[in-house]
């Protein structure tokens, strides 16, 4: 091999310029540019978090307690080690505004503050007040979303419990705001001390206490928290610190971000598909001329080369192209998106995303061209006596099989590395491989067939049938070409449209039957009697269930530190509900062990839910610390039980006997099961008898969180745009690839005696048969595929949903058959002898 | 005399070449006469071809008329243009010009089916049996020799039996041996069918076959002669 002579020809080649290859770069380029612009976009965030983590955190540190203040002996820890100490307490409560008579209630979540707070930052408010002045007394601000909804205006009084407040502002922004997490209502904030005569603070009421800490400069964060640890562990207190001010946040952000590299991913993958189909298209074209320079005494590897060469400088072009977009884009939307995101974002250049995005559009350019390209080897100098468009397929030599598939693999590896979801990544990519596989397979199907069909007697007479079955049978790329691209993305697009209405459905349409009307927490054990009465009474309502809570903090599993036994589950990571029974409440499925006796009053024993223990690996007889308000219960684990959390029913994790947890304050909660048309009396009732509970709404609550979840979609949908946009280009470069066939086969047809209705039809139902193949294939690949994610990734259920699918699929026929149609006009139009001539 | 089946009067051709429109036939008028065999012979580059094309319709004529069997080709558009050929004119091309996703069997039977012939594939298997191909007739053009592709194009031509066969150096790209036998089966093909032949050619012992010869020469007619006439 001679690599000078390559890379002569390769520089006369590129002379040509780059037509032929707008498909070719703009494919590299939107894939590229899409994956960079996310992974820009996710480090800007990221980075935005880590240097506002403290602001985000409210504090360098911070240390919370569930259901309880700090004793003095923490509290005095905390000073010590501090320069300042803020203590925040957060709870749901109801804000009712009484009008003419009528009352109205909002559902919030309140933050009680001290003077020192914010540590970090600043609340900012509307109209401008500084926050002291405007809490100062019984003033209180809250977001515009509840202000609203309860015709309030700053100057307004309102009730919260039993006492009265005035509301001196809106709140704009909480510096503090992302850190918090996911609350159910919009945020009210007012002065702890405030507090005192709303009764909100009782015993048992479901409050945290959070202590947010400035540390001294200098500090050593790592040594502190364990210090803490080893202090307050087992007291159910939980440290966070600045280096993760926003966890709940960055583990959305990088979820989402990973999530959409797939999909980027994907639509590299639809665009690798378009490149290649361009690259084979390129080097049929240069049959003659390779068949030429063969005759002429180039070696294969020579030839192979100076075409790698060639497609190596267009890649780096088209790659380069798709960095700048992908850098600049978010650039250039970082101000308009900024304001939107509940979270700081440092909008820069970041080198680390566009690194990963080159690398993974150099493995997707060479992984698709290097098979097109090795077959330049297999061209030989007897192309240039036979027709060379028509030139039967042939594998190319094993080494470049080895190398595609070992490009494929690196490709794989790298995506599972870089995105951060290795497990989602090498699913995508199976689900991807599976998905071309299918195309294959249909391609294939689709040439037998028509092969078959083109030479059945029923169709002969109806000519233009006839041609099409001929054409899309007969030998050459592109049937395999055009149903690969056009079957990837419609797959892809069929996954995304199944995907999103299942989330989006799964939220509105499943739940609402069979969950309850009202969630009420914080109902005192003095209350629970009259509460019942007023429920019982209501023919509205069909259901109440209610059980005793408690909220505590699994410490120890084993005598171990739980968080060492079962790692970050949900179950350890946080405080959860705990509840007591002498008997199984109803409806309650034993799976194993034995519940104790109803009168038992030996040494503490717990039942757990069945799937969480077995994620954690708890056994029978296994030993459980729970702290609750401070005070250590250690129970032995004697049976598990059926939890069902998707109802928004009553569902404990933890239950345990009632001796274990006498004496513990703890209030009830229950669920309404009514008619809608009975909820507003029921609402109106138990809340002025009972100011101090908290009733949430479900179906509000829902809403909620169907807005994340709507959210999560349209993010999805943005993805998909990117494949949508490079799907489509794939299929005009497709259809323009094909033209030069077309116009050559009008010329002859038109030379033979068809008129230009015939030539139509024939180019139509060409295009719609290859159309349809992809389409079907899409069906199926997108319904697994949907299947797969809402199963596996959403711990969802799947329903087929047949709307988007047919439409997408239409959609993709009808894409298919208006490119073969304006690609067709030109061959339609142009004269047999003009087009003949040039191939002579 | 009978009338002329195929009739151009001061018939001229410009092109739009790179450096502007180039004017390629100058008055060209001629007849042919039913039955005739008619050969176009002269140098490179002098419009052979051009000609072929007007009087096939495959190319428009700038100024002057075609006409053919009493009709103006001039006048009539691309679809009575095609529907025109497939009843009257098959063409033969010296690169073939098959198309290659179909067999040769499809590629002959589909100026038949064109035309509306119910019985268009045992008529284009007979045609290729007569061309020799029976063997061949599910063989895709790529499988085909240069001899044999043109074969197919022969019978692809000459199946509708047209009154006017249309052909551009036949045997330009084959051999010789090749070339000969395709134009013992043209010849073949009109005096079965009493078809009119007009033939490009440069081979001069093929212009001799021919009944009159006629020269062009930078895109006028140079020179005729008629041979069968002076016999
Ligand atoms: N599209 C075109 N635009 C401009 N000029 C053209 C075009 N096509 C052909 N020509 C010119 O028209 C002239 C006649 O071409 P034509 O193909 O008819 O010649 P020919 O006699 O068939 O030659 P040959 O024996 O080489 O086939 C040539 O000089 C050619 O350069
Ligand atoms: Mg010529």
């Amino acid at each position: 091999m001679s690599l000078p002579v390559a890379a002569r020809i390769a520089r006369r080649e590129l002379r040509g310029g780059l037509r032929g290859f707008y498909v070719f770069l703009a494919c590299l380029a939107l894939g590229v540019a899409a994956i960079a612009a996310v992974g820009s976009v996710r480090e800007s965030i990221e980075s935005g978090l880590t240097r506002e983590g403290a602001v985000l955190l409210g504090g360098d540190a911070e240390m919370t307690l569930t259901y309880r203040f700090a004793s003095d002996e923490e509290r005095a820890w905390m000073e010590g080690v501090s320069d300042a100490l803020s203590e925040v307490v957060d709870f749901r409560s109801m804000v009712a505004v009484v009008r003419d008579g009528e009352t109205e209630r909002g559902l919030t979540q309140v933050k009680a503050v001290d003077d020192a707070y914010p540590l970090y930052g600043a609340v900012a408010l509307d109209p401008p007040l500084p926050l002291d002045q405007a809490i100062a007394g019984n003033g209180a601000v809250m977001e515009r979303v509840l202000a609203d909804r309860l015709g309030l205006k700053p100057g307004d009084s309102f009730r919260l419990g039993t006492a009265d407040y005035t509301l001196s502002a809106v709140l704009a922004r909480e510096p503090d705001g992302a850190g918090d997490g996911f609350g159910l209502g919009p945020r009210l904030i007012l002065r702890t001390a405030a507090l005192e005569p709303s009764g909100l603070l009782a015993p048992g009421t479901l409050y945290e206490v959070k202590y947010r800490l400035k540390l001294p400069p200098g500090h050593d964060i790592a040594a502190l928290e364990r210090e803490a640890g080893t202090r307050f562990a087992d007291r159910g207190m939980r440290w966070r610190d600045a280096r993760n001010g926003a966890p709940g946040m960055t583990r959305f952000v990088d979820r989402m971000a990973s999530f959409l590299v797939l999909v980027g991913l994907a639509g590299l993958a639809v665009g690798g598909v378009g490149v290649s189909a361009a690259v084979r298209s390129y080097i049929d074209g240069k049959t003659e001329v390779i068949a030429t320079l063969k005759t002429l005494g180039a070696e294969g590897c020579t030839i192979l080369a100076a075409y790698l060469m060639q497609i190596g400088v267009l890649a780096g072009l088209g790659i380069g192209l798709g960095l700048v977009l992908g850098a600049v884009l978010p650039l250039a939307a970082g101000p308009l998106i900024e304001p939107r995101l509940p979270v700081p974002a440092d909008f820069t250049v970041h080198a680390r995303p566009l690194a990963e995005a080159a690398v993974y559009g150099v493995l997707t350019a060479l992984l698709f061209t290097l098979w097109p390209l090795a077959r330049t080897e297999e061209v030989r100098a007897a192309a240039l006596f036979r027709d060379a468009s028509g030139r039967v397929r042939a594998w190319p030599r094993p080494r470049y099989v080895a190398a595609t598939t070992g490009l494929a693999l690196l490709l794989i590896g790298v995506a599972a590395a870089f995105s951060g979801v290795p497990k989602l990544a090498l699913w995508a990519a199976a689900g991807i491989l599976g998905a071309l596989g299918l195309l294959v397979l249909a391609a294939a199907a689709l040439r037998l067939i028509a092969r078959r069909a083109a030479r059945a007697r029923a169709l002969r007479g109806r000519t233009a049938l006839r041609l099409a079955m001929g054409a899309v049978g007969g030998p050459g790329g592109e049937t395999q070409s055009v149903v690969l691209s056009l079957g990837l993305g419609l797959s892809i697009l069929a996954a995304i449209g199944q995907i999103d209405w299942n989330l989006r459905s799964a939220i509105q349409q499943d739940l609402p039957d069979r969950a309850p009307s009202y969630f009420v927490v914080d109902i005192q054990p003095g209350q629970l009697d009259g509460f019942l009465q007023r429920l019982n009474r209501d023919p509205g309502v069909s259901r109440v269930e209610t059980a005793p809570m408690m909220r505590g903090v699994i410490t120890r599993i084993n005598g171990r530190p739980a968080r060492e036994v079962a790692g970050d589950h949900w179950v350890v990571t946080g405080d959860r509900g705990v509840t007591y029974a002498a008997e199984p409440p109803e409806n309650t499925v034993v799976t194993d062990g034995l519940w104790w006796p109803s009168d038992y009053d030996g040494p503490p024993q717990i039942s757990f839910a069945r799937e969480e223990a077995e994620e954690i690996g708890l056994k029978l007889g296994d030993e459980i610390t729970v702290n609750i308000l401070g005070r250590d219960i250690t129970a032995t684990v004697t049976s598990f039980r059926e939890v069902d959390f998707s109802t928004a029913g009553i569902g404990f994790v933890m239950t345990m006997d009632p001796a274990a947890v006498q004496g513990a304050p703890h209030t009830h909660i229950a669920t309404i099961y009514a008619d809608p048309s009975a909820e507003a009396a029921i609402l109106r009732d138990l809340a002025s008898a009972y100011p101090n509970i908290t009733a949430i709404r479900v179906k509000d609550a829902i809403d909620r969180v169907a807005e994340v979840l709507a959210g999560l979609a349209a993010a999805i949908a943005y993805g998909a745009s990117a494949t949508l946009v490079t799907g489509v280009i794939v299929l005009i470069g497709a259809a323009a690839a094909g033209q030069r066939t077309r116009i050559f086969e009008a010329a002859v047809l038109k030379t033979v005696g068809a008129v230009r209705g015939q030539i139509l039809a024939y180019f139509a139902l060409r295009s719609a048969m290859l159309g349809a193949a992809a389409g079907a294939v899409a069906i199926l690949a997108g319904g697994i595929a949907g299947w797969a994610v809402m199963r596996f990734v959403m711990e969802g259920s799947y329903r087929f949903e047949p709307v988007s699918a047919l439409a997408i699929v239409l959609g993709g026929a009808l894409a298919t058959l208006i490119a073969g149609l304006v690609f067709a006009w030109r061959p339609l139009a142009a004269r047999p002898a003009r087009v003949l001539r040039a191939r002579e | 005399m009978a009338d002329p089946i195929l009739s151009l009067s001061d018939v001229t051709l410009t092109l739009d070449g790179n450096a502007g429109p180039v004017e390629i036939l100058h008055g060209i008028s001629l007849d042919v006469t039913p039955g005739e065999t008619l050969g176009l012979v002269g140098p490179s580059g002098s419009g052979k071809s051009s000609l072929l094309m007007l009087m096939g319709g495959l190319e428009r004529a700038t100024s002057g008329r075609v006409l053919a069997l009493d009709r103006d080709l001039t006048a009539m558009n691309e679809d009575q243009l095609a529907r025109f050929r497939r009843e009257h004119m098959g063409v033969v091309f010296q690169s073939f010009h098959l198309i290659p996703t179909m067999t040769a069997l499809e590629n002959v039977a589909t100026p038949l089916e064109l035309a509306g012939h119910r019985d268009a594939f045992e008529r284009a298997a007979d045609e290729l049996r007569t061309v020799g191909l029976g063997a061949r007739m599910d063989h895709y053009p790529s499988q085909m020799s240069g001899g044999e592709q043109q074969r197919v194009a022969l019978a692809r031509a000459a199946a509708p039996r047209p009154h006017l066969l249309l052909a551009d150096e036949p045997t330009g790209n084959l051999d010789g041996a090749n070339g000969a036998a395709i134009m013992d089966l043209l010849f073949g093909l009109r005096d079965r069918h009493g078809a009119t032949l007009v033939l490009v050619t440069h081979a001069p012992d093929l212009a001799a076959r021919c009944d009159r010869v006629i020269e062009l020469a930078d895109g006028r007619i140079a020179g005729q002669t008629a041979r069968r006439a002076a016999e």
